[in-house]
């Protein structure tokens, strides 16, 4: 194996494995990527892996268990760069939309009856930032091929990746679709950020927002407009918040008035 | 400019026959909007339509697209969007939308992109009727004397056409039986007629004379603000605005000795990364100052340049702002008053 290849490390935290999947998914580069790069750690593809040192750390998967935390703090110590793939890594995913320490708490002890574990610590989902310094954010749910390949390829030719950072309605135009929100759809397209080629609208259907918060996210704006639409309350913000993470927790806490 | 009658039961004839030297263009039906595509069966085509969704502009710079391929030799130059294409049914402010274009692409700046796409692209216009968010009247674009080939004036049972250029001519040298040179007094009575009509059936005025001062004299007044905390910064203003033109640059790389894509993708300054530079600074952090300066491209710089807007009064973004963030809203609250717009009533209604 060549010396001056990245060394790069593939880690899954508290996630479904989507995102190490997609990866492994992109068969017909696969080879090009274990020729370009010199792979270190990928569990969902071979047994052979060392926790050394990184170029690049690839993680997934929110931060939801003492564990995971400190397999976070282990893999940053070792990285140069970190990037999070995926929307649970990227935003917290589903399993942080609980926003209220005491709602999760609750929710905790509901599902699990005992709450003390035997071998890790549970702890409310949070985002990879919530811990650790993130360099680059994949979005999606799961990430999708092509930006995957692009932010690979960037970062192996030592450049930073680009990623859109505007939301899923300018991917949407560029479709040319004719705006659900316009026509009174609960889509939020306008808070997502955008990477999907927009592929719910095209298809008639409102964005749900799996690519997570785009990162100019009106929460306001939109929440307002879908008021005047007539949509219930607790239903717009329990849209909102499925893909949201902890990004909407502000937010909603204003909105429902819950002190925090 | 020479102008000949063509009966409608031509219509079609006439198509058949200029369809075989390029691709043809028009606008068809997507949902209940409309947009332009590639038609190959004339009944597709519909006839009344009032804006597209996306104006003409994507079939000269598409959306996305590739611009060049390149590896450590060097780059090969992709126009795979360049193609013969003959645009019918292009109506007079989208025809301006594309002079407007033309000016910044192919003048002192020349793009080849644009360039090559525009020179093997014929425009027949059609003639429109107005709904309540034209407002083309206002910016005088709603007649047109340029940039078309040929000009359908559709008058029931048969259209005038405007013969624009000697590309257009020879169009209908290619079926010279099917047009007529002589008008009846009749005929021209009811285009003139028709054209009276449809001049007082633009219901929206706005007062462009007044907007660069305006401008000038609101640059500060408080509803920017307001407009800016409303605004989604979704950029669908700038993506359906036939004047709108920015665009970024992507590097893709790829794996296993692939060649490398340099893509060019529409942008718009309404989006947090227009006015970011290196280092991370961002001369336009807030909403509403990205908001002001396209404002100020609209409706006050482009007429110190050209002498005119760049609004060509098409609508399109009184239709698709999901805020009511538009050219009319906004030319409301700069003359003083409140539009009522969902960014006003915005403020009053932010309580947790
Ligand atoms: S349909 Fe949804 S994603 Fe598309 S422009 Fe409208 S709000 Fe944005
Ligand atoms: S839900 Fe939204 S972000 Fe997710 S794939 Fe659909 S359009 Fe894209
Ligand atoms: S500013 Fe609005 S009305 Fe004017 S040309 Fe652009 S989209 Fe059309
Ligand atoms: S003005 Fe309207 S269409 Fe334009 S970016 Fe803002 S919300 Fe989107």
């Amino acid at each position: 194996m060549k010396k001056d290849k990245l060394k790069i490390g593939i880690y899954e935290l508290t996630g479904c494995a989507g995102d190490a999947l997609l990866i492994l998914d992109c068969e017909d580069e696969l080879i090009n990527i274990f020729h370009a790069a010199d792979i270190r750690s990928f569990l969902m593809a071979k047994s052979d892996n060392i926790d050394g040192e990184l170029d690049v750390a690839l993680v997934e998967g929110s931060v939801s268990t003492e564990r995971d935390l400190q397999e976070l703090l282990d893999i940053r110590k070792r990285s140069k760069v970190l990037v999070a793939i995926g929307l649970c890594a990227t935003a917290g995913g589903n399993q942080a939309a609980f926003l209220d320490p005491r709602e999760w708490e609750d929710n905790l002890k509901k599902v699990y009856g005992r709450t003390e574990m035997t071998h890790t610590k549970p702890l409310q989902s949070k985002p990879l930032n919530a811990y650790v310094k993130v360099d680059h954010y994949l979005p999606g749910c799961p990430i999708d091929r092509e930006q995957f390949l692009s932010t690979l390829t960037r970062l192996l030719a030592g450049h930073p990746p680009e990623l859109h950072r505007f939301p899923v309605c300018v991917e949407c135009k560029w479709r040319e679709n004719d705006c659900l929100l316009n026509r009174g759809i609960l889509c939020l397209g306008p808070l997502t950020a955008a990477g999907c080629r927009a592929v719910c609208p095209s298809h008639n259907l409102p964005c749900v927002g799996c690519w997570g918060p785009a990162e100019e996210a009106n929460y306001t704006a939109e929440y307002q407009l879908l008021m005047e639409k007539g949509f219930d309350r607790e239903m717009i913000l329990r849209k909102m918040s499925t893909f949201s993470g902890t990004a909407i927790a502000d937010f909603a806490a204003r909105i429902r008035g819950v002190k925090k | 400019m020479r102008i000949v009658k063509l009966k409608k039961e031509y219509f079609h004839p006439f198509l058949d026959v200029i369809s075989r030297q390029a691709e043809l263009w028009a606008p068809v039906k997507k949902g209940d909007k409309h947009i332009f595509d590639r038609v190959e069966d004339f009944n597709r085509i519909e006839m009344k339509t009032t804006r597209t969704l996306l104006p003409p502009k994507k079939l000269l710079v598409p959306p996305a697209f590739n611009t060049f391929t390149f590896n450590a030799e060097g780059y090969q130059e992709d126009l795979s969007h360049v193609s013969s294409k003959i645009l019918f049914g292009i109506h007079p402010c989208d025809i301006h939308g594309l002079l407007t274009l033309d000016k910044l692409f192919m003048h002192e700046y020349t793009d080849p992109y644009y360039v090559k796409a525009r020179q093997k692209t014929l425009i027949l216009g059609l003639s429109c009727w107005p709904d309540e968010y034209c407002f083309a009247k206002s910016t005088r674009t709603h007649i047109i004397d340029e940039g078309f080939d040929l000009f359908f004036t559709d008058l029931e049972d048969f259209f005038l056409v405007w013969v624009g250029s000697s590309q257009g001519d020879d169009l209908l040298r290619m079926k010279p039986d099917l047009f007529e040179e002589t008008l009846s007094d009749s005929d021209i009575q009811r285009y003139i007629r028709w054209q009276t009509e449809r001049d007082k059936a633009y219901r929206t005025e706005i007062n462009f004379m007044a907007m660069p001062d305006l401008m000038e004299l609101k640059y500060k007044a408080p509803f920017w603000e307001e407009a800016g905390r409303a605004c989604l910064a979704c950029g669908s203003c700038s993506m359906v605005c036939p004047t709108c033109n920015c665009y970024n640059v992507l590097d893709k790389l790829a794996l296993g000795g692939k060649p490398g894509r340099r893509l060019r993708l529409w942008d718009s300054c309404t989006l947090v990364e227009y006015s970011e530079v290196a280092g991370g600074e961002n001369f336009r952090e807030h909403k509403a100052d990205r908001l002001r300066l396209w404002y100020t491209h609209k409706l006050q710089a482009y007429v110190s340049k050209y002498g005119k807007p760049s609004c060509v009064g098409c609508g399109r973004c009184l239709v698709t702002c999901p805020v009511e963030i538009n050219v009319r809203t906004i030319s409301k609250a700069l003359e003083g008053e409140d539009p009522k717009a969902f960014w006003y009533r915005l403020p009053s209604e932010v309580k947790p």
